[in-house]
Formats: C-alpha cells, sequence, structure tokens
C-alpha cells in the first residue's frame, strides 16, 4: 500500500456524450518511469489532469500517496509539467526557478536544479529568448526544483527537436534515478519504449495495454487476434503457437501473437471462434479500440 | 506566497507598458491640461490645478491597475495559471498576491503625478495630506483591480485586450478623470456621479481639501466594489472549472 505512488480507481470524466476517460484502473508503484502512450484524443490529458487535482472526474477516486490530489500538491510531493503551459515570458530563468524552491517546502539547491535542466548557462536568460527546447527544459526546472516525489509530464517532448530530445530525456533519467516516480504521456511508441519501465496504452479513454515496454513493442510489430467471448474455450489459449499473452477485454477476448497465422489455425482446430478478426501492431489496434469506444 | 508578490512585482517594474501608459501618459496629459487652466480656477472644490492633479493620477492609476486584468488573461491562455494550480501554492493566495499587485500598479501614477504637480504648479500640501492622498489614492484602486480579474479570468486575450480598454476609457473620460464633469450637460454629469471613476477622484479631491469622504461617495464605491467582486469571483470559478 505504501509503495503505490498513484492510484486511479474507475476514473471517467464526459465531455458532452464523449468519454474522454472511461473507466480507468491505474496503480502505480514508487520509482516506477510510465509513459501513458496512446494517440490524440485517447484521454491521456484528461486523466493526467484528473490525476493533479485540475478537472474534477465523473466519476472514480484519484489518489496520490493515499490523499487526494489537491492535498498532495498542497504538500509539495507533485511536481509537473503541463501541456502547452507556457511560463510567462518577462520572468528569467533563474527568477522562475527561485519562484519554484520559495513554493515548495524542501526545494533542491539553485545550481543543481540549473544543472540537471541542463540550463546552467542561461540562468539570466529571459524566457521568451529561449530556444523550444530550451524553454521546454525551463518547465521542467520549475517542475523539478520542489524536489517532488512525483513527476508528471504531459506530452513533454512533443515541441522538440532530436537533440533536444535526448538532453531533455538525459535530466529526467538524472532525476528518476533517485528513486523519483515519473508519469509521461507520448503518442510516439519509440518514446514510451526507450524511456519508461512499464507502459501503459490507452485507446478511447480506456487501458487497452499495459506492461513492460518489450511486451507492448511485441503488441506492437506482432498481431492481435480477437474474437468473441461467448462460447469460446478459454483455458490452453495461451500455449497455442505464437500467443505471447491472452487478455478478455469486455465481450471480446484479445491474443497478441508472432504468428498469426499458426494462431488462427490453431484455434480453428481445437477451440472455434466468433466473429474473429486479425489485426496488426498498435496503430491499429489504436484505430479499431477508437472507433470502438466512440459508439457508445 | 510573499515569494509570488515578489516575482510578480519584479515582472510588473520591468514591463515597459506600466512607464508609458500610467506614468508617462498622465503626467504628459496632466501638463498639458493644467496649462490650459486658469490659476485660481476652482473645480471639485479645490483649486484647478490640484483638481487636475487628482483626476489624472487617478486615470494613470485606473489604466495601470486595469492593465494587470489582461495580463492575467495572457497567464491564463499560456497555462501559466494552471501550472501555479499544481504547485503548493494555494489558488486564493494567487489570486490574492494578483489583486494586490494589480492595485499597486496604480501607486507609480499617483506618485509621478503628484510630483509634477508639486513642481510644475506648486500644489502646497502637508507631508502628512500627501501621504493621506497617496493611500486614499491606493485602496480606491480596489474595484478597478477587481474589474480587471473579472475581465482576466472571464476573457480570451485577443478579447480582454479591447474590453479592458473600452472599460478604461469609458470609465475614466465619464467618470470625470481627464475633463472635469462639471462641463458636462445635466444627464452625462449625473452618469458621471454614479460611477466608480468619479468617485474615486473624489477621494482625493476631498482629501486635497482636508475633508473627510462623503457616504454617497463610499457608498457608491462600496455598490461597484461589489459588484466586480462578484463578477470576478464567478470568471475565476468559470476559468478553473472549465479545464
Amino acid at each position: 500500500m505504501d509503495d503505490i505512488v498513484v492510484r486511479l480507481t474507475g476514473l471517467t470524466r464526459r465531455f458532452g456524450s464523449v468519454r474522454a476517460v472511461n473507466g480507468l484502473d491505474l496503480a502505480i508503484a514508487r520509482g516506477t518511469t510510465l509513459a501513458l502512450l496512446g494517440p490524440n484524443g485517447a484521454g491521456k490529458t484528461t486523466a493526467i489532469s484528473m490525476m493533479l487535482g485540475l478537472t474534477q472526474p465523473d466519476a472514480g477516486t484519484v489518489t496520490l500517496f493515499g490523499r487526494t490530489p489537491t492535498e498532495a500538491v498542497r504538500a509539495g510531493r507533485v511536481g509537473a509539467m503541463l501541456q502547452d503551459s507556457g511560463v510567462v515570458p518577462t520572468a528569467t530563468v533563474r527568477e522562475v526557478v527561485e519562484l519554484a524552491r520559495a513554493l515548495y517546502p524542501r526545494p533542491l539547491a539553485t545550481d543543481r536544479i540549473l544543472a540537471m535542466a541542463g540550463l546552467a548557462d542561461r540562468a539570466g536568460r529571459r524566457l521568451d529568448k529561449l530556444s523550444g527546447g530550451e524553454a521546454q527544459r525551463a518547465r521542467f526546472a520549475f517542475a523539478l526544483s520542489g524536489a517532488p516525489d512525483l513527476m508528471v509530464l504531459d506530452e513533454p517532448t512533443a515541441a522538440m527537436d532530436v537533440a533536444a530530445r535526448q538532453a531533455f530525456w538525459a535530466a529526467i533519467h538524472r532525476y528518476a534515478a533517485e528513486g523519483r516516480t515519473v508519469v509521461f504521456t507520448t503518442h510516439q511508441l519509440p518514446e514510451a519504449d526507450e524511456f519508461a519501465d512499464r507502459v501503459v496504452v490507452l485507446a478511447a479513454g480506456r487501458v487497452v495495454a499495459d506492461g513492460p515496454p518489450a511486451q507492448i513493442r511485441a503488441l506492437a510489430g506482432g498481431r492481435t487476434v480477437t474474437f468473441d467471448a461467448a462460447g469460446a474455450r478459454l483455458e490452453g489459449l495461451e500455449l497455442l503457437p505464437g500467443v505471447r499473452s491472452v487478455q478478455v477485454r469486455g465481450d471480446r477476448v484479445v491474443l497478441t501473437t508472432d504468428d498469426a497465422d499458426a494462431t488462427v489455425l490453431a484455434l480453428a482446430a481445437g477451440h472455434g471462434f466468433r466473429n474473429l478478426e486479425v489485426s496488426a501492431g498498435l496503430e491499429t489496434a489504436f484505430l479499431t479500440l477508437t472507433a470502438a469506444g466512440t459508439e457508445h | 506566497m510573499r515569494a509570488y508578490l515578489w516575482f510578480e512585482l519584479r515582472r510588473l517594474a520591468r514591463d515597459p507598458r506600466l512607464a508609458l501608459f500610467s506614468v508617462l501618459g498622465p503626467v504628459v496629459t496632466y501638463l498639458i491640461f493644467s496649462g490650459l487652466a486658469g490659476g485660481g480656477d476652482q473645480l471639485e472644490g479645490v483649486d484647478a490645478a490640484a483638481a487636475l492633479m487628482v483626476g489624472l493620477a487617478g486615470y494613470g492609476a485606473v489604466a495601470g491597475v486595469l492593465s494587470v486584468g489582461s495580463l492575467v488573461s495572457q497567464e491564463r491562455a499560456v497555462g501559466w495559471l494552471s501550472q501555479l494550480r499544481v504547485t503548493p501554492l494555494p489558488p486564493w493566495q494567487a489570486v490574492a498576491a494578483k489583486a494586490l499587485v494589480s492595485t499597486l500598479s496604480g501607486v507609480p501614477s499617483v506618485i509621478a503625478v503628484g510630483i509634477t504637480g508639486r513642481l510644475q504648479h506648486h500644489v502646497e500640501l502637508s507631508a502628512g495630506r500627501w501621504i493621506a492622498l497617496l493611500l486614499l489614492m491606493w485602496a480606491g484602486t480596489v474595484p478597478f483591480a477587481l474589474l480587471g480579474l473579472a475581465i482576466g479570468y472571464g476573457l480570451a486575450p485577443q478579447l480582454a485586450q479591447p474590453v479592458n480598454f473600452l472599460a478604461f476609457l469609458g470609465l475614466s473620460v465619464l467618470g470625470g478623470l481627464l475633463v472635469p464633469v462639471t462641463y458636462f450637460p445635466d444627464a452625462l454629469r449625473h452618469l458621471g456621479h454614479a460611477l466608480p471613476t468619479y468617485r474615486y477622484a473624489e477621494l482625493g479631491w476631498r482629501s486635497v481639501a482636508g475633508l473627510a469622504p462623503t457616504p454617497s461617495g463610499l457608498g457608491v464605491l462600496a455598490v461597484w466594489t461589489v459588484l466586480f467582486a462578484t463578477l470576478a469571483a464567478w470568471a475565476y470559478r468559470r476559468s478553473t472549472a472549465h479545464r
């Protein structure tokens, strides 16, 4: 219990008739670097927003460190970089960092913050005079100043080129290496694959896959075979040729497989199926599940 | 909260618009207008040079105070205010600091126009009366600070700026900060007397004359303050519930 930093239970948020987040359950252990991966519109930002207490859920609960998000934020345990969240242009990097340090109860030393964010030589510069990547790192510096136990980053590298991205992730790694919990969102599989130690794939506001990067990569590279759960014989499915994982989602059985042909042949021979579908990769899975999700 | 207050004040001091619109603007306007008024004329119960000094100090102060509202709108649009909400700074303190900074941005105008009045037209007041005038002209900006926050939290930047400017222009001209309401036709003068800008400047005029504020003047200011506070609170709640 003590080791669960973030706990989302049945989290739901509607915008009009669209369920942006739909019954999200998630527990994140201390020290994890977790990627929330999904296409645009998957509900990542809404989920993050509820996680931080900026948006109220229609249903479900969020606890951070066993408390409400607002309490955890007030206690200085959370740092966040929100999507498209600019910093005030007339302030310098140092001023913004000093402000953040003053707001948190146990801040890091200024020099350490600047070094971690790779901004040591930019301290006196105004934020509107920084490059896109530098500005993003300035926002990261603001978020990490208070040495929060939980760092939440919403699409942190969206505006960065390759070099800036590398520098940024190096900074995140230095931070996470101290046993802190990092949650970030991205719509790029390689980014989740490379930098997270747990990847949660979100589509249409629901978790469609959850595991270590290798497993998600396999899902992305391989095929998914889905069929109706009703009338299907479920035991032994994981032993079929090629099958990597078996999941039951709603009324559908989802197999991920490295060899869809062999899996389907074996299924036909031994198990039988109805409404079978084979789809390729994560992108297809995204689309299928997104389309299915919006029909509700 | 103190750190955030200092942060905001430093930014404000660095903003060239404040120096331009709420210091240079009113000082130059004061020099022009006060040169036109004949010596010994009486306006609003005091010497014309002093009356215009108070009016233009108030004009610059209202300009400065309202402009902070536009800035709030921009900070909201770029997500800075959301960013602050994920720090330990309680939201009410962020708003309170903003309101305080907003009223303080009216002070440079009062000082600058006051000094100009003293130097150019030998407006003679005792030290105590200068201080009382400054404090009244500062405290009197509260309703305008609330109006600025209502605009800043309620409207998108591209709308906040023109609305702000129209509110400023309408209130300051009709409230007799530039041209005294004495010169207005009857109907317009009655309107002027009902505006917070007139009653704000009235605090200063009566203070210069050594008189206490009128109950009716304070009453009008109180009504506008409550109205703008309600508007600001509504706009703030709406802006945070939206995301």
